[in-house]
């Protein structure tokens, strides 16, 4: 059949073609070419319209987390293979797969195969069972520490307790016993979240919630058993705890997750502690000597209306200057402050950089409208919970973060297991933005690189897809650079549109300048696939706006797991490239736009884009944007993380 | 007498205005009987569901929003066992391999269901973490949606009305353990 337009039509929301004045017979050529540019009018105007489907909203409804179609407020999307368009001589209908609309799909037969592939190879996860809130990491004598909330019975939250592993480099991993066990009547109902702070005279003292047997939360204080043992095996509670009860007005579920301290200028240990008045989030400030008596300051360190409880505060400083971490308790010119939450309310973890002011212990935000609760998130995907240590071996601040399930809680039963850690990330400020950390995975991960594979300015035309030959494609290691032709770039119209990745249709939704980037955990026909992407728009008044996003609404077959499209804005300045780092292991992905600018962790489920039958392409389904990639893909080699040896 | 009527009218004025309001913490609301349910129930998708359900519960006329949540919890535990009942007896008599098939996978939904999103939600309330009692009940509900999404290459859906009962009462539940938060 002759196709009458020659140019790939935008796909709506619903999956339907354009409509407009159907061509069912010959016409005099000048009709024929109103009518041709007519559509790609409409068809432009349109791709920049769809992506204004309300704000982006980072509030995720706690319905949609981990969620299936039925329950998310956006209406489910037909699956549509990315075309490989008009150039490879294939047009859009003969590509299309049978229209199989979210609903219609059975809930998938989770087998063995698919499920021990999920397991991942290089992020740190126990043997089995749930675990949490990273805990308590450090370095001593040798060795990085690793404290968790665990659950020993069952792959669901429950029972928690320590678990702990250690390692000489971040990435190998060596299992220990448990750490601590809820065996008092002060953490009989939780060893819940602490902190660790390592004294001048080398020692360790441990902070840590507990949830008493009435389930009030208190904090507690715990520390080697041996402090000449580097593996620190065991732990000894203070035996006059709790050394800290809810004060008068906090009410007794509303306080836990104490931080590591640091020094004031008195020469007195100052720690914060999250908490909420109503709806607004609080950081509750105190001073101790001794870790056993403390004194609570008037006031707290800050607070946000409308966020409400702050879970696993974190609070310290990075340099503005220097490309190195700096101890907890460093103060003075040339330094700034992070206020870091986990909002119990929409499970996302944001930071805001501002001052620290000493004297009355309070932080005052730099930019007020993206406060700490309202503004920029550490991960715009699964990722909550985390918690830095200044780490004194290699001097940087290292970050770890937890990452949940998104699948359903049948298949985590099913497998034995549910969640990981993120690769722990370097946080160094960015002194380009001023209003931004950046966040790259440690370099120890570069010791796991295997084979790697070179590809160097790729062409990539609107609609096309091109594979990349790397051999196996589960466990990788993606460095990627795109330009986009800067004539293209000149001549987009430009609108008021906003665009935002949660609203979008993901990367199947075309614009004029996206989406473009990689396709992770994609099978050869492309009927599972993860897009890892960036889209740009063009303001009215000329500027550039991009954004950096992960669909995952075609990455599995299966209908009971995450499907939503996370991402965000991402700051690009004038004569940067986009680049991306992608991190790829099995049921895991972590992906770093702008050297850590922005963020995004996802967990994948594929049933077909698993083992051999995983692979990666590139892809750029802009309609107006030419794109030139070059890449550098490692494989990447096992972490065998396993129990250290006769322990 | 004056005297003692000016002091019964003070003693009643006063006791109006000393009337407990329910503002502060959601959290620790006096048992306020039928009011607190419907006030609850009002924040929840399935209303009337709701309010039938803890209404039904001697445990209810005098439960703080925690209460309410766990009686919650407690039923939608009760009703999904029932249901499992349902899906067994189904399963002895049924010769179709494919609607075996199906029931079995029913089977895996509310095993996870009872064994485990309920009791961790009665956990997370009791503990004070009640994020996680959320997450598993809104769990529980795509569980029951998964079994009814397995009948669909069937000619009916046998347990469909007590099925979309443990879906509801669990989003119904998943949205009072929020206002714990």
């Amino acid at each position: 059949m002759v196709d009458t337009n020659p140019f790939l039509p935008v796909s709506s929301s619903d999956g339907s073609y354009p409509t407009g004045p159907q061509i069912t017979h010959r016409k005099p050529i000048k009709e024929h070419l109103t009518i041709f540019f007519g559509l790609l009018a409409v068809g432009l105007f349109a791709a920049l319209l769809i992506g204004n489907n309300g704000s982006d909203n980072g509030h995720v409804h706690e319905n949609q987390h981990g969620s299936l179609a039925s329950s998310s407020s956006k209406k489910p999307e037909p699956l549509q293979p990315v075309s490989r368009g008009p150039a490879a001589g294939v047009s859009e209908k003969s590509n299309r797969l049978s229209a199989n609309v979210n609903g219609n799909l059975p809930a998938y037969p989770w087998n063995n195969s698919m499920l021990s592939w999920q397991r991942t190879s290089f992020h740190f996860q126990p043997e089995k069972n749930w675990m949490n809130d990273p805990n308590g990491p450090m370095f001593y004598k040798g060795w990085y520490h690793f404290f968790y909330q665990y659950n020993p019975n069952a792959a669901v939250w429950g029972d928690i307790v320590w678990g702990h592993a250690v390692s000489k480099d971040l990435i190998h991993w060596l299992h220990l016993p448990l750490a601590m066990v809820a065996d008092q009547w002060y953490d009989q109902n939780g060893v819940w979240t602490g902190s660790a702070t390592i004294l001048p005279n080398g020692k360790i003292v441990m902070l840590y919630t507990g949830s008493t047997v009435e389930a009030v939360q208190v904090q507690n204080l715990a520390y080697p058993a041996d402090h000449s043992d580097p593996l620190l095996v065991h732990w000894v509670k203070y035996p006059g705890n709790p050394v800290l009860v809810p004060p008068p007005g906090t009410y007794k579920k509303d306080f836990r997750d104490p931080t590591t301290a640091w020094l004031t200028s008195e020469g007195k240990w100052r720690i914060t502690i999250g908490s909420k008045i109503n709806k607004t989030g609080i950081a509750l400030i105190y001073d101790t000597k001794d870790f056993i008596n403390y004194e609570k300051l008037d006031g707290v360190l800050h607070a946000v209306p409308g966020t409400g409880m702050w879970e696993c505060v974190d609070f310290f400083p990075v340099s503005k200057t220097e490309e190195n971490g700096l101890d907890t308790s460093v103060n003075g010119p040339g330094v700034k402050h992070v206020v870091k939450v986990s909002l119990d309310d929409d499970r996302h973890d944001y930071y805001a950089i501002g001052t620290y002011h000493e004297k009355n212990g309070t932080w005052i935000p730099d930019q007020p409208e993206i406060d700490v609760g309202i503004g920029i998130r550490y991960d715009y995907g699964i990722y909550y919970a985390a918690k830095t240590f200044y780490d004194q071996n290699k001097n940087r601040r290292v970050l770890w973060g937890w990452i949940g399930e998104s699948d359903s809680e049948a298949a985590d039963m099913k497998k034995g297991w549910a969640s990981v850690q993120s690769i722990p990330r370097t946080i160094l400020f960015d002194k380009k933005t001023g209003t931004h950390l950046l966040q790259w995975p440690v370099e120890e991960i570069e010791s796991l690189r295997l084979k790697s594979n070179e590809f160097n300015q790729v062409s990539l035309l609107p609609g096309s897809v091109v594979p990349l030959d790397v051999g196996p494609a589960t466990q990788l290691d993606i460095l990627a650079e795109f330009e986009i032709d800067k004539e293209l770039l000149k001549k987009a119209t430009g609108s008021n549109i906003t665009f935002s990745c949660s609203a979008s249709g993901g990367a199947a939704e075309r614009g004029a300048l996206g989406p473009f980037g990689l396709l992770v955990l994609a099978d050869e026909s492309l009927s599972e696939q993860t897009p890892v992407y960036f889209y740009i728009t063009k303001g009215s008044d000329g500027n550039l706006k991009t954004s950096f996003c992960n669909d995952q609404s075609r990455s599995s077959a299966a209908s009971d797991v995450n499907k939503q499209i996370y991402g965000s804005f991402l700051p690009v300045l004038k004569g940067e490239n986009l680049s991306l780092r992608v991190l790829v292991d099995h049921s895991i992905i972590e992906s770093f736009a702008q050297g850590g600018r922005t963020v995004i962790t996802s967990r994948l489920y594929p049933t077909k884009a698993i083992y051999e039958a995983a692979k990666v392409f590139l892809f750029n389904n802009a309609t107006n944007a030419s794109v030139t990639a070059s890449l550098k893909i490692w494989q990447m080699n096992s972490a065998f993380i396993r129990p250290y040896p006769n322990k | 007498m004056k005297n003692i009527i000016s002091f019964a009218l003070l003693q009643i004025a006063c006791s109006f205005t000393f009337l407990p309001v329910s503002q502060n913490s959601a959290l620790e609301l006096q048992g306020n009987g039928g009011n607190l349910i419907e006030t609850t129930c009002k924040k929840t998708p399935f209303y009337n569901l709701c309010v039938s359900t803890l209404q039904s519960d001697p445990r209810g006329s005098s439960a703080d929003v925690a209460g309410l949540a766990r009686i919650g919890a407690d039923k939608v535990k009760e009703k999904a066992t029932a249901t499992l009942g349902q899906i067994t007896g189904l399963l002895t008599g049924a010769k179709d391999p494919k609607l075996k098939m199906a029931l079995r996978d029913c089977v895996d939904y509310y095993n996870a269901i009872i064994k485990y999103d309920v009791p961790v939600a009665i956990e997370a309330i009791a503990k004070g973490n009640p994020k996680f009692g959320v997450q598993s009940l809104n769990d529980a509900a795509n569980e029951a949606d998964a079994c009814e999404r397995k009948f669909q290459n069937q000619p009916k859906f046998p347990i469909s009305d007590s099925n979309k009962v443990v879906h509801d009462l669990s989003a119904v539940v998943a949205s009072i353990v929020q206002l714990l938060l």
